[in-house]
């Protein structure tokens, strides 16, 4: 297998000189020659294809998934949670620039820095970097995306040069999660003197010096950033020597370049055509692990573009029910993504696996039941087969947006299951900015909206079901439902939270203000020759610096020298 | 659902078009010119395709052995590859592709012609009124199309559907229609210049003809030609064109099937189910092949020392 | 001939002037906000786009972001990325290399190889090469460029892998690579996407030439020249090539600025960083002075270049100046 994957990579590199020479002249052979260089447990590059390119790798300023690829190789936590991405208690987190913490008071956390800890230009990393990385994440200036999750921490102090405390206003659950998670500790002494509110656009995040296991090499706008091992890294020397983020326009060339070897790893694969890609493809592997996002077709309770007054037809619970029993769910994941998505018991994706609780009334598909629901409550079919009431017709548009082949996907199933129970819809494809704005503005019927979660349902679920929640756009508001996550949110013990989470699921379900259309399975691809490879729901590249490639697996690629 | 009804009317525009053209070739030639076009290489299998194409999609409701929207079996039968049963296989959707590629056409065909219908009309009217009465409002007129040529066509198109959040089919029959008639006014314009210096316009104007009798009764039926023909060459750029919006996402809307989308949607598939790309890719080919070899033939026939870029 | 050129120049201003107005009248109203989220985000909520848009002082009357636009343009500044946060200058640096090594290798495959198909069929016609180059052009002619791309795409870096799928350079070997092995390492990227561009435009040249040369092989002064006995070859090549290179000048003064900007169906599919695909892109997330960037830079070339070609018919044929549009 090696051998043979390894011929085949010969084989086409001579192939593209047969292809240069004619084009630039025999000179060009020469530059074809094998290349000797790295041979050992150190070499190795890791090509990602990125379907899509980073803003800036100063992380408080961004919590954008292409961005946090880049950063979380290059800038540590506190402290990091475990593979299974448990956020209750700090019992299966591990030690990442804290060495150890220990709790003087319920109310108090005190890390104890890792010593060895240094930044890429030789400074030790120090208590006051971590008071100066909390000030930043929380200061209005630079406006990070991770302040809300932060806002039960009162103050961080520095009791010396490496031991720094946390104060919490309560105690929950997710105390020490919410300390460690959401920070990214900064170096002070390169930032203190860069004002703040130009953080954003400033130098340094795009070329950041951290203290992670990979320091910054280059970037090239458009094509691709480099990363090399840091061969002192603290908690241990990085097998892998390169990482190379490819930057692609999108998901198919992304796809492409893996296949043909042109790319070593692509996080997740999407669709089926993908997948089977991919498997018949000799030197890749796939590694399945829980994804992060779900999808919802999510309705307007109000009127679209009025939001004083109820939505004709979607204000109706009763017509919201019958919508989701005439939504064969299970089978549109299985037609989509080829059962490489669940239909989730609520708006959960599968990192949050300890609320896909087996016990709750999530309704199976019923056309029949959603037909007598419609009669029973006044829907009448009318000549053309579409159902009405009162002269109002049972109607909606569905709002998608033009970049997402399976939202648009799901946007025409549905048209077609509703159609056979009296409900006309039509297909608003628009643009993510266009959608966004009617969204906000409440200009719209419904709308599929995928949504990407952090390992804590704390703080997407608040967000956009709560009365009031910033991304509550359809207006859902039930006191019942808002008093249960409230408690789920406060509970003193694990088990009361999950048991409140419960209640409040079962509360959406039975309300029905979205129908839940999928929560996905991440599918990796990654190259056979890479071993040791661990992939994380909630950053797919956290573990990247203890892959390895064996000594003898290394391809050309690896042995390239600087 | 509200554009529905565009389809049928369209196909009924592209047919009367291309016989409008035909019959325009005949009367204005003669007897040599119609030779020239029947005898041209291309033109008549050209017309056979266009014919066909043309027929097969105003028949689509009688020929389509599936409603183009019907979903199989979402499971069993997604990317079907081609069989007796299914001839073209079906699409990711299990709906059937034939059945999408028969009233794909009309959408394609449609968007072409009447786009072209309307870019031809109004390029018609801005150029003999710039080319006839000149002076101010001809300045004024090729400022205009100066700015229209000066940013690039898709640009436009993109500013415009991003301005209009959703774009209807006849909606983007606007757009395409009103972002093409550029070169077509100074194609006329440059047309009606040469007639108007001709002798036959300055007797009639010494006889006491209206301006807008001789615009048209002399001007435009000697216009008509380089018009034709640009314009069945452009229906062939408009599909093209058209392809290439649904291809960036901004094209006809789901889930009423063009040419273009059904490329778009099959580019996913491209390796596993090749057809679902492939069949809609060669429909444009051949149809915008047949344009523009009618094109070419209705160029030889009209004016034989070949014509204008 | 001086005030000619005067005037040609204000026209071209006011023509660039007006088609950045109007673009940047049409981007501010379309909906959307530059300030979204990337990546199945949830969209930010109403006061956090408010408060954003006033901090970029995009909450002021459109005339006044247009005042403002105006004045920081005539002082040379293009402004910044929202979606990027750098300066639009530096996009545009970026973008414009990558767009002129595309336009350029397609450019010369459109021309080169169009202009020899032509004369080749003119020089042979009616033969069955003749014959059989016309259906391979008008094939190649009506073409969907994308389409055309992803079939490239498929059979030569999928099946065959001889080519790359993608991208400008190799970034895993570019870096360390000699100056020699850049070259091949760019010109191998440059292939597929400079082919599928340069092939459906040489048949549009190829029709073109063709029947240029057979007009200009019927023409009077080619007849005289015959029957005195020139040679077939001189012919051609002497007197038919020279007349029908005439409107090449005009043709590659239009074709520049569109290759330029109207690649982007090609930029997308190869994954090429251009220009067109940064407009594009531009376009769909809202961000404002990347948009009217381009759009000046596109207007300014298309302008230039039809200048260029007006003037240079002009110097070419001296019966193009009596005629020749204002």
């Amino acid at each position: 297998m090696t051998a043979g994957n390894l011929m085949t990579m010969h084989a086409v590199s001579r192939l593209r000189c047969w292809v240069i020479a004619p084009l630039l002249g025999a000179m060009t052979i020469t530059s074809c020659a094998r290349r000797a260089g790295c041979a050992g447990d150190y070499c190795g590059t890791v090509v990602f294809a990125a379907p899509g390119e980073p803003t800036t790798l100063l992380p408080p300023v961004t919590d954008e998934a292409l961005d946090r690829d880049v950063f979380g190789q290059l800038f540590l936590k506190l402290a990091d949670v475990g593979p299974q991405a448990a956020t209750i208690g700090d019992s299966s987190f591990e030690p990442a620039l804290a060495a150890r913490w220990d709790w003087p008071t319920p109310l108090t956390l005190r890390f104890h820095l890792d010593p060895r800890a240094r930044w890429h230009d030789g400074t030790p990393v120090t208590a006051s970097d971590v008071v100066f990385t909390w000030q930043a994440y929380t200061d209005s200036a630079v406006d990070s995306p991770e302040r809300p999750a932060l806002q039960h921490i009162v103050a961080v102090t520095a009791d010396d040069s490496a031991t720094v405390t946390f104060r919490f206003d309560h105690r929950y659950p997710e105390m020490f999660f919410d300390a460690v998670y959401h920070m990214r500790v900064l170096p002070a002494h390169l930032l203190r003197t860069i004002p703040r509110s130009t953080w954003k656009g400033a130098a340094f995040g795009r070329a950041p010096i951290g203290d992670g296991p990979y320091r910054f090499a280059r970037w090239t706008p458009g094509q691709s950033l480099e990363l090399t091992a840091d061969s002192t890294f603290f908690l241990g020397r990085p097998h892998i020597r390169r990482l190379i983020w490819r930057f692609t326009a999108d998901l198919s060339v992304a796809v492409t370049q893996v296949i043909a070897g042109e790319a070593d790893a692509l996080q997740v694969l999407v669709t089926p055509a993908n997948i089977v890609r991919a498997a018949a493809t000799a030197h890749l592997a796939l590694y399945p692990y829980p994804g992060s996002v779900y999808t919802t077709l999510s309705f307007n309770l109000r009127a679209n573009g009025d939001s004083t007054r109820a939505h004709p037809v979607l204000g109706d619970a009763e017509v919201r029910r019958a919508l989701v029993l005439a939504t064969d769910r299970q089978r549109m994941a299985q037609s989509v993504f080829a059962g490489h998505a669940q239909v989730p018991p609520g708006p959960i994706s599968q990192m949050w696996h300890a609320l896909w609780f087996a016990d709750l009334p999530v309704p199976a598909y019923d056309t029949a039941a959603a037909d007598r629901l419609l009669d029973t409550d006044g829907w009448r079919r009318g000549a053309d087969g579409t159902r009405e009431r009162g002269g109002v017709r049972l109607s909606f548009r569905i709002a998608v947006p033009s970049s997402s082949g399976s939202r648009k996907q799901y946007a025409q199933l549905i048209q077609e299951e509703l159609h056979l129970v009296g409900v006309a819809v039509s297909i608003d494809e628009m643009e993510a900015a266009t959608m966004q704005d009617r969204e906000r503005t409440g200009a719209y019927d419904a709308a599929i909206e995928s949504w990407n979660t952090d390992p804590s349902p704390a703080s997407g679920i608040p967000d956009a079901w709560i009365t009031g929640g910033g991304g509550n756009f359809g207006h859902y508001s039930s006191l019942r439902f808002d008093a249960q996550v409230h408690a789920a949110l406060t509970a003193e013990t694990p088990a009361a939270s999950l048991a409140a989470w419960h209640d409040a699921l079962a509360t959406l379900s039975a309300d029905a203000p979205a129908v839940m259309l999928y929560a996905l399975d991440n599918v990796a691809a990654i190259d056979k020759r890479i071993s040791g490879v661990q992939l994380r729901p909630d950053e797919w590249w956290a573990d990247v610096w203890r892959w390895q490639i064996a000594p003898g697996r290394l391809a050309e690629r690896d042995r390239v020298v600087q | 659902m509200s554009s529905a009804p565009i389809a049928p009317l369209a196909g009924i525009v592209a047919v009367a078009a291309l016989s409008v053209a035909t019959v325009g070739v005949f009367r204005r030639g003669g007897g040599p010119a119609r030779a020239r076009f029947l005898g041209h290489r291309g033109v008549s299998a050209g017309l056979c395709w266009l014919l066909f194409v043309g027929a097969v999609a105003l028949l689509a409701p009688l020929l389509a052995p599936y409603r183009p929207s019907r979903q199989l079996d979402i499971v069993a039968l997604a990317d079907h590859a081609p069989s007796w049963q299914y001839l073209l296989g079906t699409d990711l959707l299990s709906r059937d592709l034939l059945s999408r590629l028969l009233y794909g056409a009309r959408v394609s065909l449609g968007i072409g012609a009447l786009a072209m219908a309307v870019a031809a009309t109004i390029g018609a009217f801005v150029g003999v009124v710039s080319g006839y009465f000149q002076r101010s409002v001809d300045s004024v007129l090729m400022r205009i199309v100066d700015l229209g040529l000066s940013i690039p066509r898709t640009f436009v198109i993109l500013v415009i559907v991003a301005l209009a959040e959703r774009v209807s089919l006849g909606g983007l029959v606007l757009v395409l229609g009103l972002t093409g008639w550029f070169g077509t006014s100074r194609l006329v314009r440059a047309e009606v210049l040469a007639i108007r210096s001709s002798g036959f316009v300055t007797s009639a104007r010494a006889l006491g003809a209206t301006p807008w009798r001789i615009v048209w009764r002399d001007i435009v039926p000697n216009a008509t030609a380089p018009l034709i023909v640009s314009a069945a060459l452009g229906v062939g750029n408009v599909i093209l064109l058209e392809a290439a919006l649904s291809f960036l996402g901004a094209g006809v809307q789901a889930p009423q099937a063009s040419w273009g989308n059904m490329i778009a949607d099959g580019r996913d598939q491209l390796v596993t189910a090749p057809w679902t790309t492939l069949f809609p890719g060669l429909a444009i080919l051949l149809a915008v092949m047949a344009l523009n070899a009618v094109g070419d033939g209705l160029r030889d026939a009209l004016d034989p020392r070949g014509a204008t870029p | 001939m001086g005030m000619r050129v005067m005037r040609r120049a204000l026209a071209g201003m006011l023509t660039v002037l007006a088609a950045l107005t109007l673009i940047f009248v049409a981007i501010h109203l379309a909906p959307g906000t530059p300030f979204m989220p990337r990546g199945d985000r949830p969209p930010f909520d109403a006061a956090t786009v408010a408060r954003l848009r006033a901090q970029f002082g995009l909450d002021q009357p459109l005339v006044t972001q247009y005042g403002h636009y105006m004045s920081a343009l005539a002082h040379g500044q293009l402004g910044e990325s929202f979606a990027q946060r750098r300066p639009v200058a530096a996009l545009l640096a970026e973008a414009i290399p990558n767009t002129l090594l595309l336009a350029s290798a397609a450019l010369a495959i459109e021309f080169l190889l169009g202009l020899a198909i032509g004369v080749f069929q003119a020089a042979h016609r009616g033969s069955r090469w003749d014959t059989a180059l016309t259906n391979l052009t008008l094939l190649f002619y009506s073409l969907p460029t994308f389409w055309f791309g992803l079939v490239l795409l498929l059979c030569f870096g999928q099946w065959l892998h001889w080519l790359p799928v993608g991208g400008i350079v190799d970034p895993i070997t570019y870096a360390s690579s000699d100056w020699f092995a850049r070259v091949g390492d760019r010109a191998v990227h440059l292939v597929l996407p400079a082919l599928t561009l340069g092939l459906v435009g040489a048949a549009g040249t190829a029709r073109f030439q063709r029947s240029a040369m057979l007009d200009a092989l019927a023409q009077d002064f080619v007849r005289v020249a015959r029957a005195n006995g020139v040679s077939e070859r001189r012919l051609i090549w002497d007197h038919a090539l020279r007349n029908a290179l005439l409107p090449y000048i005009t043709l590659l003064g239009l074709a520049l600025p569109f290759l330029l900007t109207g690649a982007v169906v090609v930029e997308t599919v190869f994954a090429w960083p251009g220009m067109g695909k940064l407009a594009a892109d531009a376009i769909a997330t809202r961000d404002y002075p990347v948009v009217t960037a381009t759009t000046l830079l596109a207007t300014v070339l298309v302008v230039i270049g039809s200048a260029c070609a007006d003037v240079g018919y002009a110097a070419a044929d001296p019966r193009a100046r009596a005629t020749a549009s204002p």
